[in-house]
């Protein structure tokens, strides 16, 4: 038996597995009788050692029954105890309990009572209507390691419940019942739901507003409940303290059940006995603000130099680097090309911070009519569209990347659908008259000419709303395909069949961030501004290479992504 | 069918004979039916809930459970609750697939198929690893049991002894693998000895 498939097992049993690993695994039980038979062989060790090691490792195990309806410390989680111990019988009357309850509230219910019973996990039944499986925003990050195997967040993402775990850096994620916490580490966090999280390691301030009371940070010891509004928590090195800095908190569970703790107190909730000091050095959400700044500006500079250097690619045909602040109305050309093709400013386009924070800058097209139109005159022989992109929401139908205005011969549409899929076409003969049935108008409709869209897999949903994008689109005429990239990664390679190749690229007058001249005036089809931020965007006479288009990718990457 | 009578309708005596024999089965061989929703599921996440679903359903269903021989009820029990938790165990994985790993519905098949046999032999699994982990250094058996211990951890340990803990993990890897080797020694050792 493979090594490599026993590690894949341990893997998963920990929790740390990859998602193209656990697929390995899962096709490796389903086609190995031996795989399945050490996986489950593997199962019943760890299940057992977990519960020699309770036995082997708590000192304090309850006497008494405990309550089942009270929510259980972290020491006994899950209730996994000798069978010949009382808490195990606890477990086994809880059973009979919710199970006795639900005989009578089963016959007139369809649904089981969500009874918490000592041993089971405090989760929300039947809630049908959750768009976002998650239940905090990692809203700010400094440093950020993740550890390994463990899932690594950007600044922005929406967490699910689960494990959150990095080895540095500070962290400050917001909970959806509106409690922040600042988590400095190495860090080992559970997060449970809107309203609670399981704190393994780490230390951590926490501030918990009126709305938030209530939210729970369960600790080995104890689970801290905030009556609001702050209070700082360390766990590690086999001891937890709690220290509250403003207001009063309520401990629950254990040998400190129903105490509770005011400003200025300082508590150990295991381990020694003695007073603990105060916890000393945690983060303010102003420091995080300082070293996060700090940071940036660092990143930022380093990016100016490596656009500098991109400015200076020979196949470019025009290069905005929208990032470098710009005054006025124009958007500078930085390519050798020069400023023939420097873009112009047209309506309601907001100057905003860019993907460096606020000393660096971008263009948001939010308003409808925000624009920027240059124009490129020339034929070319290959395309290659590179953009860093933030989107906020996708309002309309189509929402413009880069557009050329007529749509003619040669003419390039760069563009996102609603669906969260990337478009990219060129016009191949503006001549032909085609007609076909529009969904989105429902009727025939003539169509510009003959071109082919080539589209991706969505790459974008509203949790992804605020967060950067690197997109590129290679159109190869030489080798006949249409390569596109989000995050220097290949999405999607569709070759250009013979119907639609043309090898003689125009670009003309044409938009970034809107339609210029839409053929049709209905408002579904024609209105394209992008409800999102571009700080970047870059077009090449040549076909890029994967590499190249990773590269651009690492270098332009902003801080934490 | 019979399990919807009103409760007045039903002689007061057989009820609650049959809902003691229901939690006397329920709580001796709850263990094993654990073992084997744990088998279904890639981690501990869920273990309970689908455990207490397929409590629930077992209780609904538990007039129609009707062992052939009564010496054989133990092992009946477990089977016809593992039927059980097969299908609560699939659908629990069905409503989570968008927001964790879950195991595919024909893996899920393939492990219970494979799981009810393991069960079976959980007693005798216990043993073994016991004297198994009796066999390892102190050390070792510290950090192997280290993993699974609540409050204690693995980055812990590095920190103490000063060890890396990416080292530590393959250490402990190493260690389990040890310990599935002996385990299935021995076991294969008892059956041979009847």
């Amino acid at each position: 038996m493979d090594d490599s498939v026993r590690r894949l097992i341990f893997e998963a049993i920990d929790g740390t597995i990859s998602p193209d690993d656990f697929e390995r695994l899962q096709s490796a039980i389903e086609q190995s009788d031996e795989v399945r038979d050490e996986y489950l062989r593997a199962v019943g060790l760890c299940e057992e050692l977990a519960e020699i090691a309770v036995v082997h490792s708590s000192p304090e195990l309850p006497d008494a029954l405990p309550d089942p309806v009270r929510r259980p410390e972290a020491g006994e989680r899950r209730g996994r105890l000798q069978w010949w111990n009382p808490g195990r019988l606890a477990v086994a009357l809880a059973l009979m309990l919710s199970v006795g309850a639900a005989y009578w509230f089963g016959r007139h219910n369809s649904r089981a009572p969500s009874s918490q019973m000592a041993g089971s996990s405090s989760r929300d039944v039947g809630t049908d209507e959750a768009v976002i499986a998650g239940h905090a925003t990692l809203r700010r990050s400094v440093d950020l390691t993740w550890s390994r195997g463990t899932p690594a967040w950007r600044e922005g993402d929406v967490l699910p419940d689960g494990q959150l775990q990095f080895d540095e850096g500070v962290a400050e994620i917001d909970f959806f019942c509106g409690a922040t916490l600042i988590v400095e580490g190495p860090a080992s966090l559970n997060i449970e739901s809107d309203w609670s999280v399981q704190v393994i390691e780490g230390r951590l301030r926490a501030n918990v507003p009126p709305a938030a009371r209530g939210f729970v940070v369960r600790a080995p010891g104890a689970d801290i409940v905030d009556l609001g509004t702050e209070f700082a928590l360390e766990v590690g090195s086999g001891s937890a303290r709690v220290e509250v800095l403003d207001g009063e908190v309520e401990l629950r569970g254990g040998d400190l059940d129903g105490q509770h703790l005011r400003t200025g107190q300082t508590l150990a909730l295991t381990g020694s006995s003695d007073p603990p000091q105060a916890i000393q050095g945690l983060s303010t959400i102003g420091e995080l603000l300082r070293r996060r700044d700090d940071a940036e500006a660092q990143r930022f500079a380093q990016w100016k130099q490596s656009a500098e250097r991109l400015a200076q690619d020979p196949r470019l045909i025009a290069y905005y680097p929208m990032a470098l602040a710009s005054d006025g109305r124009i958007v500078r050309n930085a390519a050798a090309t020069g400023a023939e093709r420097n873009g112009t400013i047209v309506g309601p386009v907001q100057h905003v911070p860019g993907r460096f924070g606020t000393a660096s800058a971008g263009l948001d097209f939010e308003r409808p009519g925000a624009r920027v139109r240059t124009r490129i005159d020339g034929e070319f022989h290959a395309f290659t569209f590179v953009c860093w992109g933030r989107i906020d929401s996708l309002e309309h139908r189509y929402n413009a990347l880069f557009m050329g205005d007529g749509y003619e011969n040669g003419e390039p549409h760069w563009q996102i659908r609603d669906d969260g899929r990337l478009m990219f076409s060129v016009m191949v003969d503006d001549s032909q008259e085609i007609r076909h049935y529009s969904e989105l108008e429902k009727r025939v409709v003539t169509g510009a000419g003959l071109h082919h869209v080539y589209i991706t897999e969505p790459f974008w949903d509203i949790t992804r709303s605020g967060q950067w994008f690197h997109l590129a689109a290679v159109y190869d005429p030489q080798a006949r395909r249409v390569t596109q990239y989000v995050n220097g990664r290949e999405i999607s390679s569709e070759p250009i069949v013979d119907r639609f190749h043309t090898e003689t690229l125009r670009i003309g007058p044409s938009e970034i961030g809107n339609w210029g001249q839409p053929f049709r005036k209905t408002p579904e089809f024609a209105v394209r501004n992008l409800n999102g931020t571009i700080d970047e965007l870059a077009i090449f006479n040549a076909a890029l290479a994967s590499h190249e288009i990773e590269t651009l990718y690492e270098e332009g990457k902003p801080r934490g992504y | 069918m019979s399990e919807h009578l009103a409760p007045d309708a039903e002689p007061r005596n057989d009820r609650e004979a049959r809902y003691n024999e229901f939690v006397g089965l329920l709580a001796r061989h709850d263990q094993s039916i654990r073992r084997f929703v744990r088998s279904l599921l890639p981690s501990r996440d869920g273990v309970d809930d689908v455990l207490q679903e397929t409590a629930l359903e077992c209780w609904k269903k538990f007039d129609a459970f009707q062992p052939d021989d009564p010496d054989e009820a133990a092992g009946e029990f477990i089977r016809w609750a593992c039927v059980i938790a097969r299908y609560k165990a699939l659908g629990w994985q069905r409503d989570r697939q968008r927001d964790r790993l879950v195991f595919r519905e024909c893996v899920v098949e393939r492990l219970a198929d494979a799981a009810i046999d393991h069960v079976r032999r959980r007693e005798q699994q216990r043993r073994a690893i016991e004297s198994c982990l009796d066999a390892l250094p102190g050390d070792d058996r510290r950090l192997v049991l280290s993993v699974h211990a609540p409050g204690e951890s693995v980055a812990r340990l590095a920190a103490e002894t000063g060890q890396q803990a990416r080292r530590l993990y393959s250490r402990v890897n190493v260690l389990r693998k040890r310990l599935l080797e002996c385990v299935e020694k021995r076991l294969a050792g008892e059956v041979a000895h009847g």
